[in-house]
């Protein structure tokens, strides 16, 4: 068996796809992960901040003070129209004529001094992702509305100074009982476990196919099976090498997460996530290592016999691609609102693990509950390595 | 000594699989499954070279497959120096060296790698792989691409390395498998030249070829298989007499037709 094993070991690292996606790939998936969308987020902020919008408003002389304050904004600029119905404004904006259209009631000056609330409306196209155009307008109004407040009060005979106090008579404070590792375990638990299950998943596949369907195109596993070691040696080496390339894959890409988290904590200011991630201890990660060990075994096993059932590398790839989706939805359903770790929950393969590693990285975890998804997803794994070495025995498979 | 008595094998037919006209005159072909060894009889000698023939498609593969414990037969017996290979492959494997039509290497790992690897595999000592190497790549003159990888490799190198991972644990038996079969001249002149030293041993050999002048120059025996049966099995003079003239393609094509009669009668 071990001759196998370290036969095998050999020739995966001395492929270059392996190398790449067991080694490379998980090196370098976050960084470059999060290079990409931090490069297209700074420059879609950047462009959307220096973007100038053309902008007509109506009734204008109804709110001067306003309409001088978007005159001033850096980004915008004021656009002369006749047109004053919405539909008329809505097909310009259409036709690209201006970009917004703020419409201030012609009767707003004489609710104002009577004391009653109008509705301006601002007319634009939503559709951008980053919607700036709103905030500006909502910035700017703020600040108008606070001084219409204190006319309004001083009107009144009220001491504008009790503004904050008449408008929000009572505050609530939220206090949390969850400490920052709760929190941060809740919020990455499940995605963290929903990219451990993938990748060792991932790491599974290209070794499973070489070493089955691999050896039967190359024409090396009959040489193999006349060999004086029994058949179960054989396939248990082979499935050792697939489950040592998925947990290596799993294990680099914790590392490198790590390894990138803590540069970019460095330099971010992400004092409150390094101390959560601090009082992770070496117990919960040995725990969590525990758990994804059957689980890479259930994943080496399935796709080992796979592997050993297809003809060819391409069929074997072939029947493997639904297996992804199979793997994807108890990890989606343990991402879902509400979704807690329970008996129940705890006997549902690939779900409890996501599960019971989002609790363990929020510091919640029941020993209990962990204990029978060991035992369950154990159970599971040897059942399908079971399954795995008898199917390696059949003729029918081996020599379809 | 090799001794097969009564072999055959059957392949179950997928039940999606519709036979052909052609399939349906096969005596071979049930509905339920492809008979591809049905009755194969014949015996090997220490120091003898028995040369295996037939039509493409016959059950030559299949049988040396039995052979070579790769296949269990469905009846019949294969001993192998006295082993039953059905009761005892484990033990029958340690003593057959088998090449399959393939060269069955690994394309990673070096001319070395790859033969030390099966030696390993049939319990070989580190020091006894090392000496037993060096002497095979002597032998076939391998020295000199001994670290080089299989996949960077010529044919003819390719089936060297075959040749040295199939006998490296010094086989009783030799089992080859079409081992002249794309090769250059000087190649198989090195495989012919290797047969005769493992005959002078006195090590059986068995090898299926469509070559005859191979069968002329090397064989003691000759067993012809067509449809599954052995339809000639005796020694190559007795294979010589077929015909008058003693041509060997001529006597294979006569046992080819006389079966073929007897299918059709």
């Amino acid at each position: 068996m071990w001759q196998v094993y370290f036969k095998e070991l050999t020739e995966l690292l001395r492929d270059k796809k392996t190398l790449i996606f067991v080694i490379l790939l998980p090196i370098l998936i976050f960084p470059v992960l999060f290079g990409i969308v931090g490069l297209v987020m700074a420059t879609t902020t950047s462009k959307a901040m220096e973007e100038q919008h053309r902008y007509v408003i109506i009734n204008e002389q109804q709110a001067p003070q306003f309409a001088e304050a978007l005159f001033y904004h850096k980004n915008f600029k004021k656009v002369e129209t006749t047109l004053n119905s919405e539909q008329e404004l809505v097909a310009a904006i259409r036709n690209d004529e201006f970009d917004v259209a703020l419409v201030i009631p012609a009767d707003f000056a004489s609710r104002k001094a009577a004391v009653q609330q109008t509705e301006w409306q601002l007319i634009y196209n939503r559709s951008s992702q980053l919607d700036f155009m709103y905030n500006y307008f909502d910035e700017m109004l703020k600040t108008y509305t606070e001084e219409l407040q204190r006319g309004t009060l001083s009107q009144l005979g009220v001491d504008p100074a009790n503004l904050t106090a008449i408008l929000k008579p009572v505050e609530l404070t939220r206090v949390n009982t969850a400490e920052q590792r709760e929190n941060i375990g809740e919020s990455m638990g499940a995605i963290l476990a929903y990219a451990l299950v993938l990748l060792c998943l991932s790491g599974a596949m290209y070794p499973a196919v070489d070493m089955g369907a691999g050896e039967k195109e190359r024409g090396t596993l009959e040489t193999l099976l006349i060999c004086p070691v029994s058949r179960t040696a054989i396939v248990l080496g082979k499935f050792l090498t697939v489950l040592t390339t998925a947990l290596m894959t799993a294990l680099i890409t914790v590392v490198s997460l790590g390894v990138w988290g803590g540069i970019i904590s460095a330099f971010a200011d992400l004092s409150k996530v390094s101390e959560a991630l601090a009082s992770i201890t070496i117990v919960d990660l040995m725990l969590m290592f525990s758990l994804l060990l059957p689980t890479a075994a259930i994943f080496a096993a399935l796709l080992l016999a796979i592997s050993i059932y297809a003809r060819t590398f391409k069929e074997a790839q072939n029947y493997m691609s639904p297996l992804t989706i199979l793997v994807i939805v108890p990890l989606m359903i343990a991402m879902a609102p509400g979704m807690e770790l329970d008996v129940t929950t705890a006997l549902i393969p690939l779900t409890n693990i996501a599960l019971a590693i989002k609790e363990l990285l929020k510091g919640t975890a029941d020993y209990g509950l962990l204990a029978l998804i060991f035992a369950s997803t154990t159970a599971l794994a040897g059942a399908l390595i079971a399954f795995c070495v008898h199917w390696f025995q059949q003729e029918k498979v081996l020599f379809r | 000594m090799i001794e097969i008595k009564g072999l055959a094998k059957a392949f179950a037919i997928s039940k999606g699989n519709k036979l052909s006209d052609t399939e349906k005159q096969d005596v071979r072909y049930s509905e339920k499954a492809f008979h591809s060894v049905r009755d194969v009889s014949f015996t090997c000698g220490n120091g003898e070279v028995l040369g295996l023939l037939g039509p493409n498609g016959a059950g030559k593969t299949t049988t040396l497959r039995m052979l070579s414990t790769a296949l269990k037969q469905d009846s019949g017996s294969v001993f192998i120096n006295d082993i039953d290979v059905l009761q005892k492959p484990i033990q029958a494997r340690k003593e057959i060296g088998f090449l399959s039509a393939d060269t069955g290497l690994y394309g990673k790992l070096t001319a070395f790698e790859n033969v030390a690897y099966f030696a390993r595999l049939h319990g070989m000592k580190d020091s006894a792989i090392k000496t037993r190497i060096d002497e095979l790549f002597s032998m076939l003159d391998m020295h000199t691409f001994a670290n080089r990888r299989v996949d960077t490799m010529s044919t003819g190198m390719k089936q060297k390395t075959a040749i040295a991972r199939a006998v490296v644990h010094s086989p009783k038996v030799v089992i080859l498998d079409e081992p002249t079969t794309g090769l250059d001249i000087m190649t198989v002149q090195t495989v012919l030249d290797f047969i005769k030293s493992l005959k002078a041993q006195g090590t059986p050999v068995i090898f299926s070829t469509h070559h005859l002048d191979e069968v002329g120059a090397l064989c003691d025996r000759v067993v012809v298989i067509d449809k599954g049966v052995s339809s000639f099995s005796g020694s190559l003079a007795e294979f010589k007499q077929l015909t008058p003239d003693g041509d060997l393609r001529q006597a294979f094509l006569a046992i080819i037709a006389n079966q073929a009669q007897q299918g059709a009668a």
